[in-house]
């Protein structure tokens, strides 16, 4: 399932300027794409001015997103993987920034899921973080869906 | 591994409290969440019913047309989908109020116990369906589920009310009329407050009021030119008191809102105000009833009376209704009645508030506590001595990562062969009201104390391996087990 969501959408940078630069690299493929307004970016970064970086879900991985208001088209997920880290407020390395859209609160559920259960294993999150191409992540993913 | 020692030192802190005053706190702590953050709506309807009602201070027909339709279906609904959304969110608010509407066309006068009841009820109900339901639902039909369920529960729920209420309300009346006239048979006036102070606050007021004593009252006044009856119900005195004994001995919230409500209430005449602040501590009737009860003796004992049905019951309504003769006694009444619903309402008030405060004050003790332990926040409160059985994790939005952590979560009890226990993700505010354990991010903590300062809140900063987690997860080991 996130696989499937995830072909097309992964992108391999070596560095950005600023978190905010790196959330709107990392949404580019589903704004090109028609999944998401460019609205949807704006709120992604005003939400974590508003309410701090919680969006890094863990050390090293973001997932920012934010609430649907008329601007997520279809539910939707994209991937960017940073060679040099980025510094979100409060001083976290992000270097991977998983983009969720989610049309509905319920409809993305299992992408959600299949993002746990690879964060979970610290084998899996490992492979992760060494892959250098989008079918390497894919592949990954799909071996724990 | 030495925060998980931490974390039974606090347990056991807290396992002292006698479960049953816990509870009865809890009944009570659900009153008032369910009241006052709806007070603003009284005062708004009060205050355009002191203005624009035919007897107001400004009588205006057109605006006065709100005042019906507000206090029927506005304050009782808000009721309602307050009580649903304390119990299951945002699904529980919408049964509450689908509820309410079925008790209030089917009733006659304002619902407001009633929806109090069936607003928690309507949460509950769709509660127990989606648990049922949960995991249950194909993947993409959980919309068309959520719906329709909410929808046809609803249905079935708004006519049950509906049928139900109407019996209920006449034999409640029955049952009033019927003992006021017992009451007034025996010549104990000052009992007539037992039946009337609770039945005013059920807002049965105009039962009692129109259907019993002003025609009372008229046989009497047209003998002797005045008559106590009109007295025993729309004594303004008692209400004021109570709203006094609040201004000074009540909760934050209400101690900021009473002033006001009792100047509503005792120069607009406008009696529904104080009604709240009663459900919302139910035993103030108490000091209602002894109020009440010392004014009719005063003014018996004075043989005062007015000359004619107050309406609205306000002190200038009385001062202009007042005979010649009878000034004293009625002011005294009033003045008597005040001052004894003051006294007992703040007795009972510090009464409750001692424990609140004790309360307030271990809390704040295990605040700081927590907080002098660098780097780690968790935020404890009071209700830690029941078992877990529902954890909620909630976020900003309540769709990303609170369903991450949550999810998470649930895979990690899996693995461990644990079951029985709820966790489901939320928006901060819908986060339910029987949630044993709020997570959320520390970023967000201020915004979760806001909406659940009563609960146990544990802050994480990874959704996938907190250390603040792993305690909750030993306990949850040891508790089934």
């Amino acid at each position: 399932m996130l696989a499937e969501h995830l072909e097309g959408n992964v992108r391999f940078l070596e560095s950005v300027n600023t978190w905010e630069d790196a959330i709107k690299e990392a949404a580019s493929p589903l704004l090109y794409k028609g999944s998401i307004t460019p609205e949807y970016i704006d709120a992604m970064i005003n939400n974590v001015h508003t309410n701090g970086p919680y969006i890094v879900i863990v050390p090293g991985i973001a997932m920012p997103h934010a609430k649907n208001e008329n601007n997520v088209v279809k539910t939707d997920v994209s991937l960017l993987k940073l060679e040099q880290s980025v510094q979100f407020p409060e001083d976290k390395e992000v270097n991977i920034l998983f983009v969720l859209a989610a049309e509905d609160s319920d409809g993305h559920l299992d992408l959600i899921s299949d993002l746990s259960s690879v964060l979970i294993e610290d084998e899996v999150k490992e492979k992760l973080e060494n892959s250098t191409s989008e079918q390497e992540i894919l592949d990954l993913l799909e071996t724990v869906e | 591994m030495e925060n998980s020692a931490r974390e039974t030192n606090v347990v056991e802190m807290n396992q002292n409290t006698p479960s049953t005053r816990a509870k009865v706190q809890a009944f009570g702590g659900f009153l008032t969440n369910m009241v006052l953050p709806n007070i603003g709506a009284f005062i708004a309807w009060g205050l355009l019913t002191a203005l624009f009602i035919p007897t107001g201070w400004i009588p205006n027909e057109e605006l006065a047309q709100i005042v019906e339709p507000a206090i029927v279906y506005l304050l009782p609904l808000l009721l309602a989908i307050t009580g649903g959304r304390m119990v299951a969110g945002q699904r529980g608010a919408v049964m509450g109020a689908i509820g309410a509407i079925g008790l209030i066309v089917g009733s006659d006068i304002p619902m407001f116990l009633g929806a109090m009841v069936i607003g928690p009820l309507g949460g509950w109900v769709i509660k127990k369906f989606d648990n049922a339901m949960e995991n249950r639902i194909p993947a993409g039909f959980e919309m068309i589920v959520n719906n329709f369920s909410l929808g046809i529960l609803g249905f079935l729920l708004m006519i049950l009310s509906f049928y139900f209420i109407g019996p209920v309300i006449e034999s409640a009346n029955n049952f009033v009329t019927a003992s006021i006239e017992a009451l007034v048979a025996t010549g104990l006036l000052p009992l007539l407050s037992l039946i009337n102070e609770p039945a005013k606050v059920l807002f049965l007021n105009n039962v009692i009021d129109q259907g019993i004593y002003y025609p009372l009252g008229m046989q009497a006044a047209a003998e002797t030119g005045k008559s106590i009856y009109f007295t025993v119900a729309s004594n303004p005195g008692p209400g004021l008191g109570l709203l006094m004994a609040f201004t000074f001995f009540g909760g934050k919230t209400a101690r900021r809102t009473a002033p006001g409500a009792s100047i509503i209430h005792f120069f607009g005449g406008i009696h529904e105000l104080y009604f709240p602040y009663v459900l919302m501590k139910p035993l103030t009737i108490l000091g209602m009833i002894a109020g009440g009860m010392s004014g009719i003796a005063v003014f018996s004992l004075f043989d005062a009376g007015l000359v004619a049905g107050p309406s609205p019951g306000s002190i200038f309504a009385y001062l202009g209704l007042t005979p010649k003769g009878s000034f004293v006694g009625i002011l005294a009444g009033v003045l008597v009645s005040a001052v004894v619903t003051f006294f007992v309402t703040a007795l009972i008030l510090k009464m409750g508030k001692n424990s609140e405060e004790d309360e307030e004050l271990s809390e704040s003790i295990e605040k700081s506590k927590s907080m002098k332990q660098e780097g780690k926040q968790i935020y404890t409160s009071s209700k830690k001595d029941k078992s877990i059985d529902k954890i909620s994790f909630a976020c900003d939005a309540g769709a990303g990562s609170s369903a991450l952590g949550a999810t998470t979560f649930r895979k990690k009890l899996k693995k461990k062969g644990i079951e029985g226990i709820e966790v489901k993700h939320y928006r901060i505010e819908d986060a339910p009201q029987d949630s044993d354990v709020i997570v959320v991010h520390k970023d967000l903590l201020e915004r979760a104390k806001i909406a659940h300062n009563d609960k146990e809140i544990i802050t994480i900063e990874n959704y996938i391996n907190d250390p603040n987690l792993e305690p909750l997860m030993e306990r949850l080991e040891s508790s089934r087990s």
